[in-house]
């Protein structure tokens, strides 16, 4: 089994708020991995030490065995991380077309999919020539997958992919990562959606107060007692 | 070995380089740090005050009241720009730019049709005084302690008057700010109309040692940016020891290389500081506090 | 629900295009020799409106640098043809040095801003420091000191007494002026044009556009941003060029003054009006504004500046996209009244969609 991704010793403080105590992580190939946790726990700070955005204080980030440290963010897409942050970021004055023409113009693949197919795929066929700025909020986010998933990434890293959608759409997106996962992208998912977490986790790693609090196959994680105790706050 | 004249010599230089600096660059700091709208027809209003100055001056106002008069012809230019045009712009501050350039466009050009190409100015006050082989005029001597006298005045009126409080919150907030009930709209004309005064009375202090062209804003332009780029957004902390710096460089370079080096020396500064330190001096200071 | 469309997918038909440029090479025809060097004039400007579309329009790097790299490279050619002039080829030499010149400056400039992370209002500051630095040294060179080998700098009276592009010719060379240089001129656009057009449709434009709107997320898809910025804005300063040697061949002459703050503010005035996001509105847009100015001019330039600061300011304030964007836009919607965005029905206006 490759591990595509792994954290040792991982710290991150902010003057003197220590918001990583160090965490040993890792992603092997082929998992959806969720990280959950409650409020404050540090997803979101993981997440950007993980994806480049924040250096760490100590401890280090590898891909693919290399050491991330000095490693500039459009390089790291280059060697096969790609990632969707939870605001959308999508370039409002170009239409669907336009923006999967240029994501997978930037695959730089032998047998690159067909434009036809992504749309497809990612339930945006009626929006082809519609502005990205005038896509409802649960559209943004696939054509940000969409993206995403188009440049043939190692790892996919989603950040809360689900946040502000209804409950169809939280169920069709969970079904498209399914999909995704099943085709063999490996994808590591921050969500707070436990309903979501259910229906997509093949492992889930808990987070809480900065540290590792559980990490294993979701069904031992759903069962145990502290988890259930911290994040959904209540004692079986 | 350094003789007192030639000491003097250079502080009166540097006084003067540092007075030039700092009263170019006020209106403009203050409308940028407060606003984030850089104004390029800072130059125009500066060119109103002095016209008024001089206009009044000549129809027997004494000099004093008349450079009064400038800056409050300036101030109230000030609002009716600001009422007009930068308004409609504050989430397009890129646009603001372009629009402000556009104005002092039309306003040098109508100017230069209006008054012809200069009027007659105003003779310089004071005389002079000499020291050593070295002849000063007492008016630019006097000037940079003027300068510091405004500067001390501005800082009294951020931090010690109501509408200080009100306009450091809106800058901080302008949302926040608006909840409470401050009518930022206003603040904001206000703001604008004290950035165009102060630029006004730069200009009125200056009438007496220049002469009157429609064109002359330009002249007071490069040292205005120039100050509040290397200074930063902070009008006090940080266009002020900004135009403390530049004088020093200005200075040192134009005795010995000459004028021209002075002013390449003052613009390649703000590429360096752009670059280095992209917040300015001010955002340095205030990190050390 | 409001689309746009790509330049690329013009309602007109792509003959309807072409129609303006065969009208601008027949014009010589039928004026006379002046007027085609009035013409010539008219057009060798835009180059470097294009060049500020592209940067502006398509990467939205607003550079005020232009006219710096105007006057460079003016200078440049001036100072090796006063050097070099004893045969056809020197004067073609002589445009590659000012070309060459725009190019270098242009990279150092821009790897200083891009790969300082310099952004937004502070590249406009920085470019516009540039092009002062540059005028007020030229303004200061008067003195006979002043000089590189045969060619004086001469500050504000300004280097002239270059000499023209020459072409080898049977029965002895022929001088590029009036029509021929219109000739030169108007093919050199349109190759420029094409080019441009080739580059900003593909996938380079998209890229642009992308880091314009959204620079992380351009990031994230792989994109080295400052490489990017880097190209366009070296390929924007050096269309600058362009006009700048254009401009000392076609008067023999260059001043300061084609640096200066007005001056600097008039590619910015020709690109914001004509609409920064099309290439070929820029061209006209910007043909027309130099024309208009020109025949302003005789009563008086203050008129003129006048009245394009004015237009420039109506411009920002009413119609930012552009003055023939917005009436090309106000005009369609008179003239179509079917709500189906997809289908462009109603009066085609061969200038606009022509041109984009």
């Amino acid at each position: 089994m490759t591990t595509l991704l792994e954290t040792r010793g991982l710290k991150k403080h902010f003057g003197g708020a220590h918001v990583i105590n160090g965490i040993d992580f890792r992603i092997d190939a082929g998992e959806i991995r969720c990280v959950i946790g409650p409020n404050g726990a540090g997803k979101s700070t993981f997440f950007k030490l993980i994806t480049g955005e924040h250096r760490p204080s100590e401890g280090s980030v590898m891909f693919l065995g290399q050491d991330m440290s000095h490693v500039l963010p459009h390089e790291r897409i280059r060697m096969g991380m790609s990632i969707k942050f939870q605001i959308p970021g999508v370039f409002p004055d170009l239409n669907v077309r336009q923006h999967l023409t240029l994501s997978l113009h930037r695959a730089k693949d032998d047998r690159p999919e067909s434009l036809d197919e992504l749309l497809q795929r990612f339930m945006l066929e009626n929006e082809e020539h519609v502005l990205a700025r005038n896509l409802s909020h649960g559209k943004k986010q696939w054509l940000e997958i969409a993206m995403a998933v188009s440049l043939r990434p190692k790892l996919l890293f989603l950040d809360e992919p689900v946040a502000g959608m209804s409950v169809e759409e939280t169920h069709a997106t969970g079904e498209l990562i399914k999909r995704l996962s099943a085709a063999g992208l490996t994808m590591m998912v921050v969500e707070h959606d436990m309903t979501f977490v259910k229906q997509i986790a093949s492992r889930v790693t808990v987070l809480h107060g900065g540290s590792l609090l559980a990490d294993g196959p979701l069904e031992d994680i759903l069962a145990r007692d502290d988890v259930a105790e911290v994040y959904l706050g209540k004692k079986k | 070995m350094a003789t007192l004249p030639n000491v003097y010599s250079l502080v009166y230089q540097f006084g003067d380089n540092f007075a030039y600096l700092v009263l170019a660059a006020l209106g403009l700091a203050v409308i940028f740090g407060m606003m984030g709208v850089i104004n390029l027809a800072h130059g125009e209003f500066i060119m109103c005050g002095a016209y008024v100055t001089i206009i009044a001056a000549k129809r027997g106002v004494p000099l004093p009241l008349a450079m009064l008069l400038g800056a409050i012809a300036a101030a109230l230019a000030g609002v009716i720009v600001e009422r007009l045009v930068i308004r409609h712009l504050y989430d397009r501050l890129f646009d603001s730019v372009v629009a402000t350039w556009a104005i002092s466009l039309i306003v040098q050009q109508t100017m230069l049709l209006v008054a012809g190409p200069s009027i007659e100015g105003i003779g310089t006050p004071f005389g002079s005084f000499s020291l050593g082989d070295y002849s000063f005029s007492t008016y630019r001597a006097v000037l940079p302690l003027i300068a510091l006298a405004i500067l001390f005045g501005l800082y009294l009126l951020f931090f010690k008057t109501n509408y200080g409080v009100c306009a450091r919150a809106t800058i901080q907030n302008a949302n926040i700010a608006q909840c409470l009930g401050l009518r930022t709209d206003r603040l904001y004309t206000l703001t604008f109309a004290l950035g165009a005064g102060l630029a006004g009375l730069t200009g009125a202090l200056y009438a007496p040692t220049m002469t009157a062209v429609p064109t002359m804003g330009s002249n007071f332009i490069v040292q205005a940016f120039v100050s509040v780029v290397v200074g930063g957004a902070n009008v006090i902390a940080g266009t002020t020891p900004a135009a403390g710096v530049l004088a020093i460089i200005q200075t040192g370079l134009t005795a010995s290389y000459g004028q021209l080096f002075g002013q390449i020396g003052l613009l390649v500064t703000v590429i360096v500081v752009i670059r280095l330190m992209p917040q300015g001096l001010g955002n340095l200071f205030t990190r050390l506090r | 629900m409001k689309q746009t469309k790509m330049p690329s997918m013009s309602a007109c038909p792509r003959a309807l295009q072409t129609v303006p440029w065969l009208i601008a090479l027949c014009l010589p025809l039928v004026v006379d020799a002046n007027t085609s060097g009035n013409l010539a004039y008219c057009l060798l400007w835009a180059f470097s409106a294009v060049g500020l579309a592209a940067m502006w329009g398509y990467g939205g790097i607003l550079s005020f640098g232009q006219t710096a790299f105007f006057g460079l490279s003016g200078y440049s050619y001036g100072i090796f043809t006063l050097n070099y002039n004893d045969t056809w080829f020197e004067s073609w030499l002589g445009l590659g040095a000012g070309l060459a010149v725009s190019v270098a400056v242009a990279t150092l400039i821009g790897y200083m801003i891009f790969y300082g992370r310099i952004k937004g209002v502070f590249i406009g500051i920085v470019t516009l420091s540039v092009t002062l630095v540059l005028e007020t040294f030229m303004s200061q060179t008067a003195g006979p000191q002043w000089a590189i080998g045969e060619a004086r700098l001469n500050g504000y009276n300004g280097m002239g007494g270059m000499s023209p592009l020459t072409i080898p010719w049977p029965g002895g060379p022929l001088t590029l002026e009036n029509a021929s240089f219109y000739y030169l001129v108007l093919i050199l656009l349109i190759a420029v044009y094409a080019v441009m057009r080739k580059l900003l449709d593909g996938p380079f434009g998209l890229t642009l556009i992308a880091i314009r709107e959204n620079p992380q997320r351009a990031e994230m898809l792989g994109v080295d941003i400052r490489r990017h910025q880097l190209l366009v804005f070296v390929l924007g300063c050096t269309l600058g060029g362009v006009s700048g040697a254009l401009y000392t061949i076609w008067g023999a002459y260059i001043t300061p003054s084609t640096m200066g703050l007005t001056a600097a503010a008039m590619p910015v005035i020709w690109v914001a009006t004509s609409g920064r996001k099309s290439i070929g509105g820029t061209i006209l847009g910007t043909a027309l504004l130099v024309w208009l100015s020109q025949n302003l001019a005789v009563y008086g330039s203050q008129y003129a500046l006048i009245l394009l600061g004015a237009i420039l300011l109506i411009v920002v304030l009413a119609a930012p996209e552009g003055l023939l964007p917005f009436v090309t836009r106000q005009l369609k919607r008179l003239s179509s009244r079917t709500s189906d965005g997809t289908r462009h029905g109603g009066a085609c206006l061969k200038r606009e969609e022509g041109k984009s």
